[in-house]
């Protein structure tokens, strides 16, 4: 094949990307470059830096941006070893039920996340079912116990908003993993922890990986969550939240979303560099 | 150089060749009028009580936005030439941000026939470009199942509630209106200014272990209704509402110091069309006002409008409110904001 | 069964004993024949599912929100697919680069999006419209779609494709016969994921939000504001049981194991 052929070919191959590329320039990267604008034009106009300054050396800003990695971090870890058993049971178990499965996946996405909040303030009021259960009925415990605004009731709310996410893109990719592979190994005599860690999951990393990134994206970026079910988590997006809501600070907001966007980035540029190197 | 946003904008669009389309008109200028509500119970109110009316006298045609203020103005900001509403229903801080923005058209008794009957202060508090047209009263509202005797003043609040004899459900930070009609008011009440805030956040101090905070309002129900907690600040129409829904066992009380007035403001962006005069003329009508006021449970404002029997035994009189100064309250809002991030968490 | 068997099992009835139970409390309340929304409920009644029907603006919103998601989902496929065919066959670290930018979309807070959007869009023209939404919707929704097509395309090899082309497929006969069949659990996965955050976004579409192009979490969180009786959570009982209805109906013309997890 001739040079030119090649470079044609590679052309033609890149304009399969072009059409996104262009897309997500025009109408996602132009709307966020005028809007973070605000953040870089002081009071009286002109090119300013300070908003960032103050941001980044207020050490309650540096908690707040820690807190905001560390909780998508660990809803993240959760939804994802949570979810790889159960996406194993869909895939390889589940057979018929697998239909089942999935509508019982996809069901809580179905549902408003200001009623499955609602749901969960039901079940875990001072006087809800849960603390009815523990003390009344099975009599474990002596008084109610507070689960409201407590950390772990919302993580455990984000990590039911997001764990479908992980359960199906891990299905996804094991359901198309070779099983002769793994055949393969159990008739070399490996036994099937040894061939479930040696062969099945390194083959799954991409989908492991594509849940935990879309996973942690998105707990990075929401708060609807946090709003209504407290926690006393105090995270970049429910800061950026405060501006658009109550104070109108929109330098402020667009402050933040860069620093929470610059932030988001480099995550995920890692991820997909860890992923690259683990898969295939 | 100066630098702004626009031009920021311009020379990539540019780039991008997109300039073109700048400007294309794709709204179709009709003879509509675009107006706003909040959904539910609200949005019947204004089609039955203003909408009907105007369409009734003027021949034209009206269509309800639902949503809320903080988009509306988003959308007239963003759309100054062309607004794609023509009434703005606002909160009154938002309603003073878009005066001072220049964003609203001045209210005047020759368009406005109406406003006569509207006390001035009401105008006045949204400099001039609008005025209130319906007003609640932010206080206490109690389960009668879990307390027997309320406090009847903010300072018995805060006391009872320190000491533990209940636990409270108070507006978060994430609430727009949470700075003015819980942190004002409190302050105010237990001798603080809008130069002082020590009082409400040492209040907060005391209270800390017997709180809990409601984002929303429907929070604020489930709290109690589901035993969360016992008592909290909220507001006398919506506490009504849930009454008149069948919910027995909840009161509300008008703090002694008095609580903050809570108005919804009117407003008519500039460039607006100018069918929007006929419409507020309607909104500020004794007649539609008495009818919207029955509905909602909430106090109005035209001074002609004579209550039920049922809604004057609920309806805080204007006089035993306390109206907050909303344009000074704009200037320290955001410190206030970021103290109560800082000491007791967002 | 072996016991890692019934272990898994355990834990997956326990998963979803804990992804169903906050959802199986608002199906109940919408069955509730009080005038509030509260658990217990004191009596049955289907009152608040006689009450969206009566209710306007939450059946205009729902098609709105329906057409809203067929199109954005359409349109992400459109350009998401071909684009993540190019990048799973691209091993270079520019490329790696590029899936981090067409992914970014996913981690800025939604509600960012939107204002952004609505002054950019206002300013070129498009105003407070349908087709605003449509294309904002389609930001949101095209990193889902890039991402689960690519992880699946990924792990399948050359070869196959290889082997077709020198058969004598045609390029498009290839695609259609080899490519498609083999990444159709990620585009299925990617719709999925599409559709739903589409169907259930608010921060977005509430700043398009009109009387003409309100959606219906929108016209949800404004009555919600306002007035909090059950009948939101007989929209969301509603939605489950459209959802049955789709699955049946996807399960009946295809079988449902191949939609998501062809075993």
């Amino acid at each position: 094949m001739s040079d030119t052929a090649q470079i044609s070919a590679r052309a033609r191959r890149a304009l399969l990307l072009a059409p996104a590329l262009i897309f997500l320039a025009v109408f996602f990267v132009m709307p966020l470059a005028d809007n973070s604008a605000r953040s870089f034009i002081g009071e009286e106009g002109g090119f300013t830096l300070a908003r960032y300054a103050s941001f980044l050396t207020d050490r309650f800003y540096l908690g707040v941006i820690a807190e905001t990695v560390i909780l998508s971090a660990a809803v993240t870890l959760i939804s994802v070893v949570i979810a790889y058993p159960v996406a194993y049971v869909l895939v390889r178990k589940a057979g018929r039920l697998s239909g089942l499965i999935i509508f019982l996946l996809i069901a809580p996405l179905l549902t408003s996340i200001i009623m499955r909040t609602f749901g969960w303030q039901v079940l875990f009021a001072r006087r809800g079912l849960v603390n009815q259960w523990l003390v009344t009925d099975l009599g474990l415990l002596d008084a109610p116990l507070r689960w409201l605004n407590t950390p772990g009731l919302a993580i455990a709310a984000l990590v039911h908003v997001l764990v479908p996410f992980a359960v199906l893109s891990i299905a996804s990719v094991l359901q198309g993993v070779d099983r002769r592979l793994e055949e393969g190994a159990l008739m070399l005599g490996a036994s099937r922890f040894r061939t479930f860690f040696e062969v099945t999951l390194p083959l799954t990393m991409d989908g492991i990986g594509t849940g935990a990134i879309l996973v942690f994206m998105i707990a990075n970026g929401s708060f609807v969550t946090l709003v209504l079910l407290g926690g006393g988590f105090q995270t970049l997006p429910l800061l950026i939240y405060q501006q658009f809501n109550t104070t109108r600070d929109f330098a402020l907001a667009s402050t933040m979303s860069t620093i929470l966007l610059v932030i988001a980035l480099a995550c995920l540029w890692l991820q997909l560099r860890l992923v690259r190197r683990q898969g295939v | 150089m100066s630098l702004n946003r626009r031009k920021f904008l311009g020379t990539g669009a540019a780039a991008a060749g997109l300039v073109g389309l700048n400007g294309l008109p794709l709204r179709a200028q009709t003879k509509t009028l675009n107006v706003t509500a909040y959904g539910g119970v609200w949005e019947q109110a204004i089609r039955d009580c203003f909408v009907a009316p105007f369409e009734a006298k003027t021949g034209a045609k009206a269509t309800v936005s639902l949503g809320g203020p903080a988009q509306w103005l988003a959308q007239v900001e963003a759309n100054p030439e062309n607004p794609p509403l023509d009434v703005l229903i606002m909160t009154p801080d938002l309603a003073v941000l878009a005066a001072e923005g220049d964003l609203m058209d001045e209210f005047t008794v020759e368009k406005l026939p109406n406003l006569a009957n509207i006390p001035q202060a009401f105008t006045d508090a949204c400099l001039g470009k609008g005025t209130y047209f319906d007003y609640g009263v932010g206080g206490i509202t109690y389960n009668k199942q879990a307390v027997s005797e309320p406090p009847m003043s903010f300072a018995a609040f805060v006391d009872r509630v320190s000491s533990g004899e209940f636990v409270a459900s108070v507006p978060s930070i994430q609430y727009g209106p949470t700075t003015v009609f819980f942190l004002w008011a409190l302050n105010n009440a237990l001798g603080g200014d809008v130069n002082n805030v020590d009082p409400f956040f040492e209040a907060m101090a005391k209270m800390k272990d017997n709180l809990v905070f409601w984002a929303g309002p429907n929070d604020f129900f489930n709290h109690l209704a589901s035993g969360e907690a016992d008592l909290g600040i909220y507001f006398d129409g919506r506490t009504w509402n849930h009454v008149d829904e069948g919910v027995d066992w909840i009161d509300f009380i008008n703090p002694e110091e008095g609580g903050a007035m809570t108005a919804v403001a009117i407003q008519k962006p500039k460039n607006a069309s100018d069918l929007a005069w006929d419409y507020l003329n309607e909104v500020l009508a004794p007649g539609p006002q008495a009818q919207f006021a029955e509905i909602l449970n909430y106090g109005v404002t035209n001074t002609e409008v004579v209550y039920s029997e049922k809604l004057a035994a609920r309806v805080t009189p204007l006089s035993k409110a306390n109206l907050p100064p909303y344009a000074e309250i704009a200037k320290v809002r955001n410190e206030w904001v970021d103290r109560w991030n800082r000491e007791i968490g967002m | 069964m072996r016991l890692t068997d019934w272990a898994l099992w355990l834990f997956t009835i326990a998963f979803f004993v804990f992804m169903i139970l906050p959802i199986a409390v608002v199906v109940v309340i919408s069955f509730t024949s009080a005038g509030y929304a509260a658990f217990p409920i004191p009596g049955w009644s289907f009152k608040w599912f006689a009450r969206i029907f009566e209710y306007q603006p939450f059946i205009d919103s729902l098609w709105v929100s329906l057409e809203l998601a067929v199109v954005a989902t359409v349109a992400s496929c459109l350009l998401g697919i071909p684009a993540a065919l190019y990048l799973s066959r691209s091993q270079s670290g520019w490329a790696t680069a590029i899936t981090t930018f067409l992914l970014s979309p996913l981690s800025m807070p939604m509600i960012v999006i939107g204002f952004a959007s609505l002054f950019f869009l206002s300013w070129m023209g498009f105003g407070i419209s349908f087709l605003a939404l449509a294309i904002v919707h389609t930001v949101i929704c095209l990193p889902y779609v890039i991402r689960t097509v690519t992880a699946v395309y990924r792990a399948v090899p050359p070869a196959y494709e290889e082997a077709a082309m020198i058969l004598g497929a045609s390029r498009f006969t290839t695609f259609r016969e080899v490519t498609l069949p083999l990444i159709r659990p990620g585009i299925a996965a990617g719709c999925l994921f599409s559709f739903l955050t589409s169907f259930d976004n608010l921060p977005v579409s509430y700043f398009f939000g009109s009387a003409q192009t309100n959606t219906l979490p929108v016209v949800m969180l404004a009555y919600m504001e306002h007035q909090f009786d059950p009948s939101i959570a007989a929209l969301s009982t509603l939605q489950l049981a459209l959802a049955v209805v789709a699955l049946v109906v996807a399960d009946r013309l295809y079988g449902i194991e191949k939609m998501t997890v062809a075993t």
